[in-house]
């Protein structure tokens, strides 16, 4: 069952990065409803999470995630990740998954040892980079679906509002957390990466031919089987 | 005798005259505080001019007149007497049935007025200097068995105590019904800490005592204070360890709004970091917002840590901050700085010349933190010379009727006698077997932390064995549990065996022991491995169901532990915070030091770790290095952790302070050239490249002479 699998993604990934001592705190995820119908799996005090929908500054998003513990991993450098899903009769029809990087490593100033001791914040201590937002979202409803401007799985960078560029099918919690890995950690990734555990599951595919004109994004080479 | 407590008070003058009339009188028992307390009222804060608590009168207010106009003093009288009573109503200990048993006197003083008789009213007495003793004397007696509960009433100065925790215990014995009655028996404050609060030294005042001994609670009431007594004074309060804010915040709001019924005022009372970074209020700094408001150059850490030698970035920094400064504003009333003994002296200065005079600058330290490596140097260097070259501050020795400018605390409320014994035996190395590897140059600071003699003398060369007097180690913080339950040493044979003991120990502390996850944190002392090392044990016990956090390197640094998670942390952010059990897990790592001169630094890590325990203590360690160590450990036990050794004199000491000193990184660069020419010459020497005989004879005498010299020592 998929749900099954994508809760037991989310543990592993999680334990896997306690264990790595990338994620400094974590919270288990809540899961509400039963299997066959209706199953959410979410993080605590979710609903603070539509502040990342409101027009107000990234700063104050981010400290009133972190204020209400809305994470399910907060990494070493203050960044949040944040892994919801929603199914229906087994099927995925809606998932979250964010990253949300601390606005600015202010404690770095205060007590700089604790980074320049570890080569691990090589990636996230340098001057020129801007943190930004992350967002792959996924819905199922045929409602909101607009071919190429709306497509069913989109990643959106740096909470642009029109910013949707689609994905080849709904993510997995493990492909999720190695994208962000890869490609934010990646002086850790290099280091451990054969200590992550690996996806053993797929979501169907869900991108339009359309879709596959413009950039976009296939995230592992077996999100083949289309959509019926 | 009269106890004179020196508050904050807009009436010097008649202050002194009544301070300096109840001191004269030696029949008088009490303690009189001026300018305090402040008490909370609907209409804001009524501050009263001076209270006395005596066993014989009870409580006594002065209403205090500076000059000759007395004006409607009756109805001042009335207001104090009711505020008084409407405060003291609240607790349970003053009352009989619906009646205060306190007898509250009021009393005006005009020390200035020649003729009283002309303005007294019956029943509202007012004195001048002739007849103060004689009118309290005709005051009624006050019944004798409630005064107990008076004083700790009066000195508790704010409802401290800390409703965070919400404990479920059904067990009257368990682990976390014992913590829950050692949290409320510290949670007001003795004599000594009161007096400190209401202290107040017009100039640089300074604060000394033990971690665990109540400085940060003090520091932080002494600015609520001053702030609720002059809210329109600029008050600034600066720190070392982020994670201090929050409980600033916390204590600085409760006393606020209990004396003055109102929120503080953040803009008038600052709490703001040492450093400090552009970007807001948050993140504002005192440094930063010198640089800023005087136009100098403002480094942040990268820039300064290029620019200044190791160690050194915050000290350089604040150099050139202070030798740029043309003129500088002095904007704040009063600034408060915790921890002063981790900044260098000269952010003191810094701090210092921001100040309007009186300069009212209260800095607390505690020389043991950092065992013998570094303390602050005497006030009379920190502040430098005038331009007649005598110092711009000066420490005046204690003067009866006058502020204390040097307030010692000594009685240290965190850890058990056993528990800092053991500290402190082995962060000194005195039961080492080769010897002690550090002391503090003077001895008299074994007396001033706390310790007494038990037998022998503190003198160089001779032997001697401290003990913790009851005083400065109550006996209630070591009753409550046995020896091997306070403090245990376990030597494991593999990382695994360790990491499952602690595993295991975690877990029946948060069952059986009904601890929170919160009560527990788990120290790595070494900083540079704590990632690796912790990361099985808190992957294990995720996997039971038992959260941890790693206290680390996120920008929530304001904040140390979370509710419902076990903390693990690295020894630089343990510091400054405590939990009622602590493992301490590869302590190994703090028997001995790869490089002699980091033994110093190594034993303090341990020091530290041990001494964030509210109560319990697990240290951990695998191998032969950590048997030693519970070998150490084992001495200082037999002894009823009393230590007994021999004082070194003043050559032994200074080996062992040569061998510890902290070296810069060009005089480390510089060792390690030297011992490497060394080697290269022995090198030569064996394999007969060249001999003895080929070097300079005087060079070799030398040397010879030092050898020997050294030699000598060690046998001793």
């Amino acid at each position: 069952m998929k749900s099954d699998d994508t809760l037991r993604e989310i543990n592993e990934l999680t334990i896997a990065l306690v264990g790595l001592s990338l994620s400094n705190e974590q919270n288990f995820p809540s899961t509400y409803g039963t299997k066959n119908e209706s199953f959410e799996i979410t993080v605590k005090n979710a609903a603070s999470l539509t502040v990342a929908l409101r027009n107000v500054s990234y700063r104050d998003i981010y400290e009133s995630l972190l204020e209400a513990g809305c994470f399910n991993m907060k990494l070493l450098d203050g960044a949040l990740v944040c892994l919801r899903y929603r199914f229906k009769g087994g099927e995925v029809i809606e998932h979250s998954l964010s990253y949300f990087p601390s606005p600015d490593l202010e404690h770095f100033q205060n007590d700089p040892e604790a980074y320049l001791s570890d080569d691990i914040y090589a990636d996230i201590v340098s001057r020129r980079i801007v943190a930004f937002p992350i967002r792959f979202d996924f819905n199922a409803d045929a409602g909101r679906y607009v071919d190429v401007d709306h497509p069913y799985s989109h990643l959106t960078l740096g909470q642009y509002e029109n910013c949707r560029i689609p994905v080849c099918s709904p993510v997995t919690p493990l492909a999720f957390g190695s994208f962000i890995l890869r490609n934010f950690y990646n002086t850790a990734f290099q280091k451990l990466s054969n200590e992550l555990p690996e996806s053993r599951f797929r979501f169907d595919r869900t991108i339009s031919p359309n879709e596959q004109q413009i950039a976009h994004l296939v995230l592992t080479s077996l999100c083949s089987t289309p959509r019926n | 005798m009269i106890n004179t407590v020196w508050g904050s008070t807009v009436k010097p003058v008649s202050s002194k005259q009544l301070a300096e009339t109840l001191a004269a009188e030696k029949a008088l028992e009490g303690t009189l505080y001026i300018g305090y307390p402040i008490i909370g009222t609907p209409e804001g804060s009524f501050p009263i001019d001076a209270l006395l608590v005596s066993s014989k009168k009870g409580l006594i207010l002065f209403n205090l007149i500076e000059g000759r106009e007395v004006g409607q003093y009756q109805d001042e009288q009335d207001e104090a007497f009711n505020k008084m009573q409407a405060k003291l109503l609240q607790h349970q200990s003053l009352i009989h049935k619906r009646k205060l048993r306190v007898d509250i006197h009021t009393l005006t003083f005009a020390p200035a007025l020649a003729n009283i008789s002309g303005h007294t009213e019956d029943g509202y007495p007012l004195c001048n200097s002739a007849n103060l003793l004689s009118t309290i004397e005709a005051l009624d007696n006050q019944d004798g068995d409630v005064f107990t509960s008076l004083v700790s009433v009066i000195q508790a100065i704010s409802t401290l105590r800390r409703g965070r925790r919400r404990r479920d215990l059904k067990d009257p014995d368990s682990k976390g019904s014992k913590i829950k009655a050692l949290e409320d028996s510290i949670a007001n404050l003795d004599m000594q800490q009161s007096a400190a609060v209401v202290e107040t030294f017009e100039g640089v005042q300074r604060i000394r005592g033990l971690a665990g001994s109540g400085k940060t609670t003090v520091l932080a009431l002494k600015a609520a204070y001053l702030h609720a007594r002059h809210p329109d004074w600029n008050i600034a309060v600066t720190f070392h360890t982020r994670s201090l804010k929050k409980q600033f915040e916390a204590l600085i709001t409760t006393f606020v709004l209990e004396q003055a019924n109102a929120e503080p005022d953040w803009e008038k009372l600052r709490i703001l970091n040492a450093w400090g970074a552009p970007g807001g209020p948050e993140r504002a700094g005192i440094y930063y917002e010198f640089c800023k408001d005087h136009g100098v150059e403002y480094f942040d850490y990268q820039n300064a840590k290029i620019k200044f030698p190791e160690n050194k970035e915050f000290e350089g920094a604040c150099n050139i901050a202070l030798e740029s400064a043309k003129l500088i504003t002095q904007g704040y009333d009063a600034i408060f700085v915790d921890e002063a003994q981790d900044f260098a002296p000269n952010f003191l200065l810094l701090c210092y010349e921001l100040l309007k005079a009186p300069k009212r600058l209260v800095y607390a330290y505690d020389e043991l933190q950092n065992l013998g490596t570094r303390s602050l140097p005497p006030m009379e260097e920190i502040f430098g010379n005038l331009p007649d070259g005598s110092p711009r501050v000066v420490l005046h020795p204690e003067e009866p009727g006058k502020p204390k400018q040097d307030i010692i605390l000594d009685t240290c409320y965190r850890n058990s006698r056993p528990v800092l014994t053991t500290a402190h035996a082995l962060g000194f190395g005195i039961y080492r077997s080769s010897g002690l590897v550090q002391i503090f140059e003077n001895s008299h600071l074994w007396l001033d932390v706390g310790y007494e003699i038990a037998r022998g003398e503190l003198k160089d060369g001779k032997s001697v064995t401290l003990q913790r007097s009851p005083k400065s180690s109550p006996e209630w913080l070591e009753r409550h549990s046995t020896i091997d339950d306070l403090i245990s040493f376990e030597v494991f044979d593999s990382e695994e065996a360790q990491t499952n003991r602690l595993i295991k120990g975690i877990c029946e502390n948060l069952s059986t022991d009904e601890l929170l996850p919160d009560d527990i944190i788990v120290i790595n002392p070494d900083p540079l491995t704590t990632k690796s090392a912790v990361g099985n044990a808190r992957r294990i016990l995720m996997q039971q169901g038992v959260n941890s956090n790693l206290a680390g390197v996120t920008n929530s640094a304001d904040s140390f532990s979370e509710p419902g998670t076990v903390t693990f942390t690295g020894i630089f952010r343990a510091k400054g915070n405590e939990a009622a059990m602590v493992y301490i897990i590869n302590a190994q790592d703090c028997f001995s030091a790869f490089r002699p001169r980091d033994l110093a630094r190594v034993r303090n890590r341990l020091f530290t770790a041990i001494t964030r325990s509210k109560a319990w203590v697990r240290v951990l360690g695998i191998g032969p290095k950590m048997l030693q160590l519970k070998e150490e450990f084992e001495r200082a036990k037999e002894l009823d952790f009393r230590l007994e050794f021999r004082y070194p004199t003043e050559a032994e000491r200074k080996e062992i302070t040569i061998v510890n000193r902290d070296m810069s990184k060009v005089e480390k660069e510089r060792l390690s050239q030297k011992q490497q020419s060394l080697i290269d010459l022995l090198i030569s020497l064996e394999s007969g490249e060249t001999f003895i005989e080929d070097y300079p004879e005087d060079i070799v005498k030398k040397l010879e002479v030092i050898f020997n010299r050294k030699i000598r020592r060690e046998t001793i």
